[in-house]
């Protein structure tokens, strides 16, 4: 990802976050180095509902790692929110949480 | 160049020169050529109204392959079968919203000055998205490196060829859609304060 704003990582609003550690799939987002980190963000924010630092925390780790596992949940779900990110041009993928896709 | 897009009191505001917006149209174009299906909806009235596509395959122009990807990391015979299932299932809507956002952006070029509401921003976005994930496919842009070699370039007299001509297209489409989602994202803040 390219060109980077500053976060505003005080200001913490309410999370919509999947919390459950046991649900079978994962939505990954990968890195790629077109899309904005303010359109990632924006993105993470308006279809996930997540408060503007956790939006933030997920853009970094997608720009730093590489990827990201930005959901959790049933294979349906995720490959409806697979789906939606790729309207949206982002780039992402659905596994099986093997555990070893948190960052 | 001025501010193309604002965020103020009247929501999102657009303002573009007509070269400007003349370059958009055919970038708009371009994509949506790119998009359409080769096949025209299916004749069997319930696949066509889910959307079912049985003819479709893994897209082999590179750029309509970053437009359409696969669901899943295509690594064996099991995942490749997965991903192609899930191609039938969703490639031909996602086309139709692609261009529908496309089309969406294309029609609102229509006045020199504009205001969009959140919809509109939003077909805005993704439509500069997809012109941009064409233009770094065909630019090469594989990585950071490639993104700031790129990035360099800004000066219109350095166009002298195809490709430092498409670099600055890119360049161009990055500053819009880069001012555009920061004016989206100033006015997401703002409904939260509103919110409280």
């Amino acid at each position: 990802m390219t060109v980077s704003t500053a976060p505003d990582l005080a200001r913490e609003t309410r999370t919509h976050e999947l919390s459950a550690p046991d649900v079978p799939w994962v939505l990954i987002v990968w890195n790629d180095p077109v899309n904005l980190m303010s359109y990632v963000s924006y993105v993470f924010q308006t279809y996930f509902a997540y408060s503007e630092a956790k939006a933030a925390e997920l853009m970094m780790q997608v720009h730093t790692n590489g990827r990201s596992a930005v959901a959790h949940g049933g294979k349906e779900k995720m490959e409806a929110d697979a789906a939606a990110m790729h309207g949206y041009g982002l780039w992402a993928t659905v596994q099986k949480d093997d555990m070893n896709t948190g960052s | 160049m001025a501010k193309a897009f604002k965020y103020g009191r009247k929501g999102i505001t657009g303002q573009l020169e007509q070269a400007e917006r003349d370059l958009l149209r055919n970038l708009f174009a371009d994509i949506i050529d790119m998009l359409e299906p080769a096949s025209a909806a299916h004749a069997d009235p319930l696949a066509a109204l889910i959307g079912l596509d049985m003819d479709v395959s893994v897209p082999t122009d590179p750029a309509l392959k970053r437009l359409l990807p696969d669901v899943v990391k295509a690594v064996d015979p099991a995942s490749t079968a997965m991903a192609l299932e899930f191609r039938q299932l969703t490639e031909r809507s996602l086309r139709e919203d692609k261009i529908g956002a496309l089309r969406a952006a294309d029609l609102d070029l229509d006045s020199d000055k504009m205001v969009l509401n959140d919809e509109q921003a939003k077909h805005w976005a993704m439509a500069l998205n997809d012109v941009r994930l064409v233009l770094g496919e065909r630019l090469s842009i594989r990585g950071e490196a490639d993104a700031d070699r790129i990035h360099q370039l800004q000066d219109w007299s350095q166009a002298d060829d195809v490709d430092s001509y498409l670099a600055l297209v890119y360049n161009f489409v990055s500053w819009l859609q880069e001012g555009l989602v920061q004016a989206m994202l100033l006015g997401l803040k703002d409904r939260g304060r509103a919110r409280g």
